[in-house]
């Protein structure tokens, strides 16, 4: 055994504690960084890392096959193809009303004899591949929310559901073996395809696809898709999270590295009497630098192994949390790069934060290592200690305050680590606030009870709420009357009636969907949705959600022309709505212009939906139990549930605002720890002459006071900056405007507690060594000096 | 004179080793006490019994008739604070704080206005006469001045013992006799000593009495005829 692993063995032995600090350090920031770099990973690129998984196809073209032979497709030129699959021949077929999910309208069934090939290969996420007559494989995102049936009915027969698979290109609805649907009588052939050079852009993918079709008969070539198509629609879902998961990405980072950094430097230059000692003893300045690379290297590793595993396991659920039922999953996952930075890069931070301190006691002479170890450095922190000994406050505080400056670079980090803490749980305070008022704003300008009459073919419930067993009946009432029905339960406050319908609209090329609204729609909330200008003064006047603003050019102040029948109305459009009523986007109009428009018009309820708010302590169970009661052809619910969006943001914010605050804690306890250890001479003397065990804690937690005030002080204001700049981002990326009462969630005794926030941090991570301090034996203090 | 030290049947083992093995000794009001020995017979340890900056394993320590073996730590430090002043062979000054910070620092600790105990320790610096070096950091001071400012804070909370752990063992010759001068002008004055030390000139010029120690017991007592 060399003498090198000798003094490094004994070295991790001799400081089990700070041995066992560097492997909980770089434990807890490999965790972060890990989940830090995933969430970036997984925010950048998404679509194409899953598309690339799956070898999804550039191309989807769907052929008529009275046109094109099979020997066609054997003899056929490839330019530029990369890899082809198919052709598979397909049938779309009618599905039965369904009750619950599943899909509706028309389903294209694909003939496959398996999942996987050269392009499209499938995730067959549950259950097995057809294999027989009767049998089907649902397309769908990987999902836990439903208990489909086991069959489904398509054009009157039942087909026996034996998986689930996932396309993300949604090259069809479902699966069948090509013998099955030859059976049925195919509709189309199916060709897919993935090309060689530039697939950028829907001209050069169509260019590409026109340049392999090329030798098929005119007008086989019925329909394409280009994979653009796809990927715009789940880069708009994934952009909400983008900007939250990118910047909690950035924030892990930095401060796992922070940190790591700072313990394990610290840990040297605490360690520079001991090299000293060794170089006294003969070893050489390469064997010394190679004792404390050693030193660090140990627990660092079993803190990196553990850490990657930890945060590989950390970010699963915060990754499908995030991107579940988009049709990523389950290609979002820990990359490969996030585990080998873990398992790569953190070593080598910890190496590099080691070698610097390691280079420079390679630098000094024996003499000068040890007094470098022991001696405090005169300077700064001597002029503030003298400036704080006049202040007016007990002695052992003073004493404190001081203390930070004795270090300033491991001061300047652990401040860093602490700010980076306050800035996280900042931004996730504002964060889940916002959420939380927009939440509110919605549920109130839904009502707190929503009323829809039965069509008579499907029932509607809230989100994960099973439908009601039987058949729906429809009501005889008409639209007035179940306004006036609604009006008389006990306990009803306010009633408004929701008309939808698309319009058309002078100069634009799309109907305009507008909801007429009637009743005492203009208090039930929608108002504080006002993102710009005013609410609705008359039938005159409309407000249009942001998202309609920006899709069709409008400005306030413009007027709308809505042309039903052969009747006009102008409306001037005289506000902004965050996002108006659910459904598709629409502007709001009063049930007057409906009248004006179309004087006769009977609207069927069944299109109508109504929302009702109850008296103040009103029973909302009891009145929707009311409303089924008095009629079973209404559909009643408490609008009232969290989303899921909401419940996953603030997820994630607190997962990641709790662990960087423990992380930030860690670093605080690394250096109060390494301050004390280098301070236990100072600490006995002071015990020596009389300091109790409550004014050396009181100390120490002053020393840590500093940080914790300058990293809260600084902070929140940067976490208040990074909730102003992504709360309207993150709008953006669902297209729509915030309204500015959700944004200004900074009061003063929130502030005030977050300013607290970096200074708990710092007390959590400093209490055990400053108890630790309290305890400490003045004899061997003073005897071992 | 009262007794100010009572040590009975003292013993202090540290695992297998004994550092003091039944020590009882008296120190009287007033007395200059030189405990003296080889190195590792126990005299530190005894100081430290003493100072109450560690417990006996069995036995008893009283210091004006307090049992410091009844004391928690904090009543302990509180003991120290008020009872005690030390004296440390490398001086244990704050490397950070000027020389009248560290003496005033001990009053500070009490409770004392900043103003008053700055004060109180430009005094005694002054009768130690080093009170033009009052602004200067130890580094810069010699170890003579060191020790004069150490002594200072030892007085600070005016002790009744004075508690000295091999005073001019850092010290050159000149700074030695200084500093003896100082502990004799101190004892002379009614200042009860209790001194540590190899240093046979410092115990016959300061001690009226001199304790050997060997092997954690007491090998002897004599007493002296100062000059």
């Amino acid at each position: 055994m060399s003498a090198v692993w000798r003094a490094a063995r004994a070295g991790v032995r001799r400081r089990r504690v700070q041995t066992f600090v560097i492997g909980l350090v770089v434990l807890l920031s490999t965790t972060t960084i890990v989940v830090a770099l995933a969430l970036l990973a997984a925010t950048s690129a998404p679509f194409e890392r899953s598309f690339a998984r799956q070898a999804g196809p550039h191309a989807i073209a769907v052929f008529d096959p009275a046109v094109v032979s099979p020997d066609q497709w054997a003899g056929l030129a490839s330019p530029g193809v990369a890899a082809a699959a198919g052709p598979f021949s397909a049938v779309t077929l009618q599905p039965a009303e369904r009750v619950g999910p599943g899909p509706r309208g028309p389903v294209t069934v694909v003939g496959r004899a398996d999942p996987g090939g050269p392009v499209d290969r499938l995730d067959l996420w549950q259950g097995r591949w057809p294999a027989a007559p009767g049998e089907i494989v649902l397309n769908e995102p990987v999902h836990e929310l439903f208990q489909d049936p086991g069959t489904i009915t398509l054009d009157g027969t039942a087909y026996t559901i034996v998986g689930r698979a996932h396309a993300l290109s949604g090259s069809a609805d479902a699966w069948m073996t090509p013998a099955q649907v030859t059976a049925l009588g195919p509709d189309a052939v199916q060709m897919l395809y993935r090309f060689t050079g530039d697939v950028s852009t829907t001209t050069a993918v169509e260019a590409r696809l026109a340049d392999a079709t090329a030798g098929l008969p005119t007008g086989a070539l019925e329909a394409a898709q280009p994979y653009q198509v796809v990927r715009d629609r789940i880069a708009a879902d994934v952009a909400v999270y983008v900007p939250f998961l990118g910047s909690f990405g950035v924030l892990g980072l930095v401060v796992g590295i922070v940190i790591v950094g700072n313990v394990v430097s610290g840990a040297v230059v605490s360690g520079y009497r001991h090299i000293g000692i060794l170089k006294a003893l003969g070893f050489t300045p390469r064997q010394v630098v190679a004792v404390y690379l050693l030193m660090v290297s140990v627990p660092a590793a079993v803190g990196c192994l553990l850490g990657t595993a930890a945060g590989s396991f950390a970010a699963q659920p915060l990754l499908r949390d995030g991107f579940q039922g988009m049709g990523l999953d389950p290609g979002v996952g820990v990359d490969v790069w996030s585990l080998l930075a873990g398992l790569v890069g953190v070593p080598a931070t910890v190496v590099l934060a080691a070698l610097v301190p390691a280079l420079r006691a390679h630098r000094l002479s024996a003499a000068e290592a040890i007094s470098a170890g022991s001696a405090p450095r005169l300077g700064r922190a001597t002029r503030v200690q003298h400036r704080l000994a006049g202040l007016r406050v007990p002695r052992a505080v003073s004493l404190g305050l001081g203390l930070p400056f004795a270090r300033p670079g491991r001061t300047a980090f652990t401040v860093v680590a602490v700010l980076l803490g306050v800035t996280t749980v900042t931004f996730a305070t504002g964060l889940t606030d916002t959420l939380v008022r927009v939440s509110a704003i919605e549920e109130r300008s839904d009502g707190q009870v929503a009323v829809q009459p039965s069509n008579g073919l499907i029932r509607l419930t809230p989100d994960g709420v099973p439908p009601p067993a039987g058949p729906p009946v429809t009501t005889s009432r008409t639209d007035a009357e179940v306004s006036d029905l609604l009006r008389g339960l006990p306990s009803a406050a306010r009633v408004a009636a929701l008309y939808r319908l698309p319009v058309t609209a002078v100069g634009q090329t799309e109907a305009l969907d507008v909801n007429f609204m009637r009743g005492d729609y203009a208090t039930m909330g929608l108002a504080d949705e006002l993102t710009a200008g005013r609410w609705m003064a008359g039938p005159g006047e409309t407000v249009v959600p942001s998202e309609l603003m920006r899709e069709r050019g409008l400005a306030l102040g413009d007027r709308i022309t809505l042309r039903l029948g052969g009747a006009q109305r102008d409306l001037t459009v005289v506000g902004t709505l965050m996002d108006g009523p659910n459904g598709p986007p629409g502007i709001l109009a009063d049930w007057a212009v409906l009248d004006g428009l179309d004087p006769g018009r009977v609207v069927p309820p069944h299109e109508v939906r109504y929302q009702v708010q109850l008296v103040d302590g009103g029973d909302v169970a009891a009145y929707v139990r009311a409303v089924q009661a008095a009629d079973p052809g209404l559909d009643a619910w408490d609008t009232a549930q969290v989303s899921d969006m909401l419940l996953t943001l603030v997820g994630f914010s607190s997962t990641l605002a709790l662990l960087l605050s423990a992380v930030a804690a860690l670093g605080v306890f690394n250096t109060v720890m390494l301050n004390v250890r280098e301070r236990r001479r100072d600490l006995g003397t002071l015990k020596s002459i009389g300091m109790t065990p409550r004014q050396v804690v009181t100390m120490v937690l002053a020393s840590t006071l500093v940080v914790g005030v300058a990293g809260g002080v600084l902070g929140i204001p940067l976490g208040m900056l990074a909730h102003r700049v992504i709360m309207p981002a993150t709008a953006g990326a669902s297209q729509v405007a915030l309204p500015a009462a959700v944004l200004s969630v900074w009061q003063l005794p929130t502030l005030v507690l977050l300013a607290l926030a970096g200074v708990v941090i710092a007390l959590l991570g400093a209490l055990v060594p400053a108890r630790g301090a309290a305890r400490l034996t003045i004899a061997s203090v003073l005897h071992n000096e | 004179m009262t007794t100010v030290v009572r040590l009975d049947n003292v013993r202090k083992e540290y695992g297998d080793t004994t550092a003091l093995a039944g020590v009882s000794l008296e120190v009287r009001s007033g007395e200059a006490v030189a405990v003296m020995g080889p190195s590792g017979c126990g005299k530190s340890t005894l100081l430290n019994m003493i100072a109450g900056l560690d417990r006996p394993t069995s036995g008893s320590v009283h210091v004006h008739d307090e049992d410091l073996g009844r004391l928690n730590e904090t009543k302990l430090a509180l003991f120290r604070r008020h009872r005690i002043g030390m004296i440390f062979q490398f001086f244990n000054l704050l490397d950070d704080l000027p020389a009248l910070d560290n003496v005033a620092l001990a009053a500070q600790l009490t409770g004392s206005r900043v103003d008053t105990a700055r004060q109180r320790a430009l005094e005694l610096l002054d009768e130690l006469g080093i009170a033009d070096r009052r602004n200067v950091y130890p580094a810069a001071l010699s170890g003579g001045e060191r020790q004069r400012v150490a002594v200072a804070r030892a007085l600070m909370n005016r002790p009744g013992l004075l508690l000295a752990d091999e005073p001019t063992g850092a010290l050159d010759s000149r700074a030695g006799e200084q500093v003896m001068d100082l502990l004799l002008d101190l004892n002379q004055i009614g200042q009860t000593l209790v001194i540590v030390t190899h240093d046979e000139r410092l115990a016959t010029r300061c001690a009226s009495r001199v304790v050997s120690l060997a092997d954690g017991r007491v090998a002897g007592e004599r007493a002296l005829e100062r000059a």
